[in-house]
């Protein structure tokens, strides 16, 4: 383990315990709309499609119905790759919203997942950005440090805190301020090929318990059926990575500080504990030693995954509920012999639990994105219609299209998206969508810091590909990571 | 009689027929290597989405289908209405940088061959400079001076940066071209009572044909593929040009291979177009052009 100087450790902890005392203090205050204590599938069935709410009016009160002013927003958008239902959903937001604020000169701007932080962060160099930006969860903490976002909390459009989850809200958190507000949160699922299972001598209905059957199950595949076991995902620079090796390193009991535990502080680095190492033993167990991992997991990202898991190619992976209505979409354009593979991928697979460490610890990354306003000066034309921003977000945030928004690959971000009647739905028509709901209560978000893009982006894949290519033992890259994590947490950089 | 039943007789063993054998092979080999993405783009294209994704690859699709082709090229979809309006604009902003690029390109290429002025090789070298450094590095601070011209989120700015970055490489392709056309030819033409610019337009244009059309074919070539300024410099949608618009294929957890290598097939289309049309001024102006006789 690796020390950080001390004055930053107080003021990190500082920070961090105070952030906790007020989420402690304001959940005391009143009791929140979903009793995220009681969280299960049964719950999330039980409070679907008990509320009603118009977002209109809801929405009027913050800013009314008839207001005159200009908007510009950047969010991550759906494309062509995209379920049907989510882009359909997108298209009737943009136009839902036209027709409530008719005065409103909406100019929103999609960009695809890989470009979006790149482009923003190029035009806040050249105060050129959007008033409203969608950002992914890393992305709140990260900009609000740099001073570019204006400070926005829920209450602003007309919500409460409580109606969204705490670590989610911890994500749009610097310095005891508020930047931000979720517009939906996911937790990810373990999702496996019963028909590989079956064939490969395992329980095609049973997950894997831990991350060590996890290893071995991948190496009974690879070995019996000649195909890859776990789609391990070790690319530089994408967020696919963190997402995919940090269940497992939280898992084994490691971490990159000690943000799994109940009240983080961000004091300590333990990228480079026994445990951690544990964790990347087992990448490098199934990468090197056991070859039971695709070959060019060092530069797949999970789209990568997806084609080798759905032509029967892969065993496991972990993955977004989404993918499911992905292969339905898949179904729907296919034809003749191609229609009939389709559905027997689909009739195979299974949705379960992330599995656990060796001590019976379970998480995943609390992942989704933020809403946020800029700062005038980083606007092109320097100024921030603001009503028209709180209009906008107030829209977004609201119970019915933060589900909409989230329909196929994630959840809202307002809590009281659950008690939707679309939510009803959405446990009907999507299979497998209580078992990621399931995990949210295991969410870890990551480190609320700005220091977090580059660890999770750079320092983790690094430490991966290091170990992978055998450029270091493990025990080495782990050390790196750990140094490399002290350096920029103290003002250096890679 | 003999000696031409010798001269016809084939050479057995020589060593020049393993040689050109050895040939053959490497081109079919570059053949292959060149077309092979190809063919394979265009059959990923007329695959269903599912079908793209198996493996082992259907090499030739199991149920062939021209959808993806479809729905790019139907303006009653936003898929179709996107990729037509970023072909257009890709089109518009490829043909405005040519066209000005030759305009410059022409008379400053011109004035480097023929005249003497103080300072004439400095500056030559001086336009060559910025093709020293790696485009990226430009990237911000141009980014930061469109958007003190207000050009941000216009094509003009595109424009403007992509001649930024041809002019020096078609001034340096025309002056070599130029440096070849023997000034003799324009003396005879003054001496017949032609002006130098009636000269220029009358004898030195023609000769240098193929020097202008690769400068021609470069500039849009150049234009057509570039992603990263436009991908910077553009906000919105209705501006966007088609190497950034193919982004959209690909998604956070997954891609629309048949959707992508479509519009990459249909991307394509007009520079193979082009170059065939004028393959042989390209080649011919790249071969004069680099030696002074």
């Amino acid at each position: 383990m690796t020390r950080i100087p001390l004055a930053g450790t107080v003021l990190r902890g500082a920070v961090s315990t105070a952030l906790i005392a007020s989420l402690m203090s304001v959940s005391a205050r009143a009791a929140p709309p979903v009793d995220v204590s009681k969280w299960s599938s049964e719950y999330v069935r039980s409070i679907a499609g008990t509320k009603d709410f118009d977002t209109a009016a809801d929405c009027a009160k913050v800013t009314p119905l008839d207001y005159k002013g200009r908007l510009t927003f950047w969010y991550q958008g759906v494309f062509e790759g995209d379920p049907d239902l989510l882009r359909q959903y997108y298209k009737d937001f943009f136009a839902t919203f036209r027709k409530t604020y008719p005065n409103i000169q909406l100019e929103e701007q999609a960009l695809t997942y890989n470009d979006l932080l790149d482009k923003f962060r190029t035009a806040l160099l050249g105060n050129a950005g959007p008033m409203v930006v969608r950002l992914q969860i890393l992305g709140g903490v990260e900009f609000a440090s740099k001073g570019y976002l204006q400070e926005l909390k829920p209450e602003d459009v007309g919500y409460s805190t409580e109606d969204f989850w705490p670590g989610a809200m911890k994500s749009d958190t610097w310095k005891s301020k508020t930047y931000g507000i979720p517009t939906n949160n996911e937790t990810m699922a373990f999702i496996w090929n019963a028909d590989v299972f079956k064939r490969a001598g395992l329980d095609p209905e049973k997950a894997p318990a831990t991350w060590d059957d996890v290893v071995k199950y991948s190496k009974q595949i690879h070995d019996k059926l000649g195909i890859s076991g776990y789609g391990l995902v070790a690319r530089k620079n994408a967020g696919n990575t963190p997402y995919r090796f940090l269940p497992q390193l939280w898992g084994y009991g490691g971490g990159v500080f000690d943000e799994a535990t109940q009240h983080p502080t961000y004091g300590q680095i333990e990228l480079n504990s026994a445990a951690s190492k544990q964790a990347l033993q087992a990448s490098y167990d199934m990468y090197v030693r056991d070859k039971s991992v695709p070959v060019s997991a060092l530069t797949n990202q999970q789209a990568d995954n997806q084609p080798l898991f759905l032509a029967g190619q892969l065993g496991m992976m972990i993955s977004h509920p989404s993918d499911y209505d992905v292969m339905q979409d898949l179904k729907k354009k296919a034809t003749g012999s191609d229609l009939l593979k389709a559905q027997t991928a689909i009739d195979n697979m299974r949705y379960g639990l992330i599995p656990t460490g060796p001590d019976g610890k379970r998480a995943v990354v609390f992942g989704g994105s933020n809403i946020h306003i800029l700062k005038p000066e980083y606007v092109d034309g320097g100024k921030v219609d603001q009503a028209a921003a709180k209009a906008l977000i107030c829209f977004w945030t609201g119970p019915e299209w933060s589900l909409k928004m989230a329909y196929a690959g994630s959840n809202p971000g307002n809590l009281n998206g659950f008690k939707t009647k679309w939510m009803k739905e959405r446990l009907e028509t999507t299979k497998f969508l209580d078992v990621s709901t399931s995990m949210l209560p295991y969410g870890v978000p990551f480190p609320a810091i700005p220091e977090t893009p580059e660890i999770m982006n750079i320092v983790v894949p690094d430490m991966l590909q290091n170990a992978l290519t055998g450029t270091m033992t493990v025990n080495q890259a782990a050390e790196d990571a750990a140094k490399k994590v002290k350096s920029i947490m103290t003002g250096g950089s890679l | 009689m003999t000696s031409m039943t010798n001269r016809v007789a084939p050479r057995k063993g020589k060593p020049l027929d393993v040689w050109r054998w050895v040939g053959r092979i490497f081109l079919v080999l570059m053949l292959l290597y060149t077309a092979v993405p190809m063919i394979w783009m265009l059959l990923t294209s007329i695959k269903s989405g599912f079908a793209a994704m198996q493996f082992p690859p259907q090499w030739w699709p199991n149920e062939p289908t021209l959808a993806s082709y479809q729905r790019l090229l139907d303006p009653t979809n936003s898929v179709g209405q996107d990729f037509l309006r970023f072909f257009w604009n890709s089109l518009f902003v490829s043909t405005a940088t040519t066209i000005l690029a030759v305009i410059v390109a022409v008379p400053a290429a011109y004035a480097f061959s023929r005249f003497e002025f103080p300072g004439r090789n400095f500056l030559f070298f001086a336009v060559l400079l910025r093709n020293m450094f790696p485009a990226v590095i430009f990237l911000v601070p141009l980014f930061i001076l469109m958007r003190l011209l207000g050009l941000v989120n216009t094509h003009g700015s595109l424009i403007l940066t992509y001649l930024t970055f041809g002019l020096p490489l078609a001034i340096w392709l025309l002056k070599g071209f130029y440096d070849n056309i023997p000034y003799q030819l324009e003396q005879a033409a003054r001496i017949d009572g032609a002006t130098r610019f009636k000269a220029f337009m009358l004898i030195v244009m023609p000769l240098s044909a193929p020097g202008i059309i690769a400068t021609a074919i470069y500039s849009f070539i150049g234009a057509w593929n570039e992603y990263i300024f436009a991908y910077t410099f553009l906000n919105r949608n209705d501006k966007l040009t088609l190497p950034v618009g193919i982004q959209r294929f690909f998604s956070e957890n997954t891609t629309d291979f048949p959707g992508l290598m479509a519009a990459s097939f249909m991307m394509s289309l007009p520079v193979v177009v082009l170059f065939l049309l004028l393959q042989r001024y390209f080649v011919r102006a790249l071969t004069e052009g680099a030696v002074k006789h």
